[in-house]
């Protein structure tokens, strides 16, 4: 048997929550894990995680390797009873009952059903209130982590709140890192999510569903400066009215490095719109892939989307696989779509190096440029010069 | 200060210049003129350095050093400038951070201190100014949505902040309007001293009127065929280059 299902004989935990679980592992006995002929997983390999021994499950705090460690006010939201919040924000736990009507799909969304079977404790943040500092989710892992960690994470935004998240990664071990984020946005807000992600050895699976209501703003932006293996599927569901979604990203990838984005809006109701800005630059032996799935429904008229993928190659073995895809059945719809690769321009170096700005430096400030659009658009200034900041270290660091 | 002998430059095998002479000495601005495809951008991208532009034979030698033997980023810390016929759109990159990164490069090549962001800016803004050109343009990609005429502009306002000891100026003159091109030659004219020279690449006796060239030469097919002062690029004018192959049947 390989590692991957060895994971699935770890001792169920007795709770409430154990009819959910036990239909949760069915659901993945049946499916299986995805592999190459699984469509949605085909330029991604579980090899390296199924060959991998899983060590003990050490989800608990001793392995919070760093916290984070951002240039302004911000309020940092734990995940345990008890913790201290802004007036607000609440954190619940989810109860069967909250959960009993969770589905998710075949052997595409195995990881989903491994988080449902395994996980310790779901949580339920409820922004009430605007907050003018910034929540932020902190992820991390020390060099020893190797076990398998599930987290499940409800965030309810309230009629009318506007709330920022900051979704803050950081992997140092060589584990597995499943986390499910459901996200609901009550009518006319909004919020803006953004993740950071730094990767190691760790298997980092992520999915983000959010489902956003009448003339309600969901802006998700994502900076990934690559791990031995991530895959994130961001879905967003445009449900009522004037309700609106955005996804801007951009992955950074080095030799022996795997980051797979599949991210697909639902346009349910018209009119509606939604945006997407996704930049990938694999240097080195690194692999990037990246599915933008935009589906316009019947009915949907007068809906707007803009999908562009712009990807770089820095190396001869790096490998980008690149597919934006538009289905639209309604009327009356604008909808674009744009997807590049190349490389580095000549004659943009030469330009620069004319200027007195040597070669290196040249190609780093290139990069920056390329890479730079989607977090440009992040409202919040703080948050984007931070960001930003990030991006050019992660550039600039050999 | 420029000494460019039987310079032989080939791209991809083929032969562009055969056997280039010029002496460009400090202080002096000397225009070079000739038909399409006779080798006046491969001069400029020969001297600046850009790949693929080989030189095959002769020499080149700026302040006295072996222009061949440099990379393009330490000819143009060296002081070696060329403006762009066409110049090229960095997305993303804005072009304060761009002209400010080139400032402090050069001078870190030649050891002297960085320039701080106020003096800087201050210096930039005052050529802004000079060209006709909109403050807004620092914040916004290097001549990226730049309409040609302020891209040509944007060439001089990089040359006035970078301050070259010579400057290769290609077809700078061409795509602007009358009053633009004014801006430009007096954006040159500014720069001039006993010091700074340029090679002015140009089809035009118009901005040749302004600048008052020490030397005119005409490049055909390789070489330098006809040397002389402001009268030889009226000449042209009048004439143009069907005297060439009088001569050469």
């Amino acid at each position: 048997m390989s590692a991957l299902q060895q994971r699935l004989d770890a001792p169920p935990i007795e709770d409430d929550l154990q009819d959910l679980r036990r239909r949760a592992l069915r659901a993945l006995m049946t499916h299986g894990f995805p592999d190459l002929k699984t469509e949605a997983w085909k330029y991604t390999s579980l090899r390296q995680l199924d060959k991998r021994e899983a060590g003990q499950d050490s989800g608990s705090g001793e392995n919070q390797a760093s916290r984070p460690d951002l240039p302004f006010d911000a309020t940092l939201v734990e995940l345990r009873p008890g913790a201290r919040l802004p007036e607000g924000v609440r954190l619940e736990p989810l109860t069967a009952d909250h959960l009993n009507d969770i589905d998710y799909g075949g052997r595409e969304d195995a990881f989903a059903w491994l988080n449902l079977a395994r996980v310790k404790q779901p949580w339920c943040l409820k922004i009430s209130r605007d907050t003018d500092r910034p929540l932020v989710l902190a992820q991390t892992t020390g060099e020893g982590f190797s076990g398998d960690r599930h987290s499940l994470l409800r965030i309810e935004v309230a009629e009318g709140v506007e709330a920022t998240l900051i979704d803050w990664q950081h992997d140092q071990g060589a584990g597995l890192i499943n986390q499910v984020q459901s996200v609901r946005l009550g009518p006319g807000s909004r919020l803006d999510h953004i993740v950071s992600r730094r990767g190691e050895d760790s298997a980092v699976i992520q999915r983000t569903q959010a489902s956003v209501a009448a003339r309600a703003d969901y802006r998700f932006t994502v900076l990934d400066q690559g791990g031995r293996l991530h895959r994130h599927d961001v879905l967003v569901h445009l449900l009522a009215e004037g309700a609106r979604g955005e996804i801007d990203g951009v992955a950074l990838i080095d030799s022996q490095q795997h980051v797979d984005f599949h991210t697909t809006i639902e346009h349910t109701v018209g009119p509606t719109n939604s945006r997407e800005t996704f930049r990938m630059l694999a240097d080195g032996s690194g692999v990037g892939v990246f599915n933008g799935r935009i589906h316009i429904h019947r009915g949907a008229d007068d809906s707007h989307s803009d999908l562009n993928t712009a990807n770089l190659l820095l190396s001869d073995s790096a490998r980008i696989n690149t597919k934006p895809e538009l289905e639209i059945y309604a009327e009356d719809v604008t909808a674009s779509h744009g997807a590049t690769i190349g490389q580095l321009e000549d004659a943009a170096m030469f330009y620069l190096r004319s200027r007195g700005i040597p070669a290196t430096e040249a190609a780093s400030l290139l990069k920056r440029g390329f890479a730079g659009e989607p977090l440009e658009r992040i409202q919040d200034e703080r948050i984007r010069a931070w960001l930003l900041d990030v991006l050019h270290a992660g550039l600039s660091s050999p | 200060m420029l000494s460019i002998n039987n310079l032989h430059v080939s791209i991809d095998n083929k032969q562009i210049l055969k056997g280039l002479d010029l002496e460009v000495g400090p202080g002096e601005l000397h225009a070079v003129m000739g038909p399409n495809g006779s080798g006046k951008s491969t001069l400029g991208y020969a001297l600046a350095g850009r790949e693929g532009y080989d030189i095959t034979e002769g020499s080149v030698t700026f302040d006295g050093n072996d222009l061949s033997e440099m990379e393009p980023e330490e000819r143009a810390a060296a002081g070696l400038f060329l403006a762009f016929q066409y110049p090229v759109e960095i997305p993303g990159v804005n072009n304060a951070y761009f002209l400010r990164s080139a400032l402090n490069a050069q001078r870190r090549a030649r050891g002297e201190e960085e320039q701080d962001s106020m003096g800087f800016l201050k210096e930039v803004r005052a050529s802004l100014k000079a060209l006709k050109m909109d403050e807004s343009l620092l914040k916004r990609a290097v001549n990226e949505g730049f309409s040609g005429g302020e891209k040509k502009r944007n060439e001089i306002v990089q040359m006035a902040v970078l301050k070259p000891k010579v400057a290769i100026l290609d077809e700078t003159d061409s795509g602007l309007d009358i009053d633009a091109l004014k801006l430009v030659a007096e954006g040159i004219n500014r720069l001039r001293d006993d010091a700074r020279s340029f090679v002015v690449i140009t089809h035009y006796q118009r901005l040749l009127d302004y600048l008052k060239p020490d030397q005119v030469h005409v490049l055909s097919k390789g070489r330098i065929v006809e040397s002389g002062g402001e009268e030889l690029s009226r000449r042209l004018e009048d004439e143009g280059y069907a005297f060439l192959e009088a001569a050469e049947a």
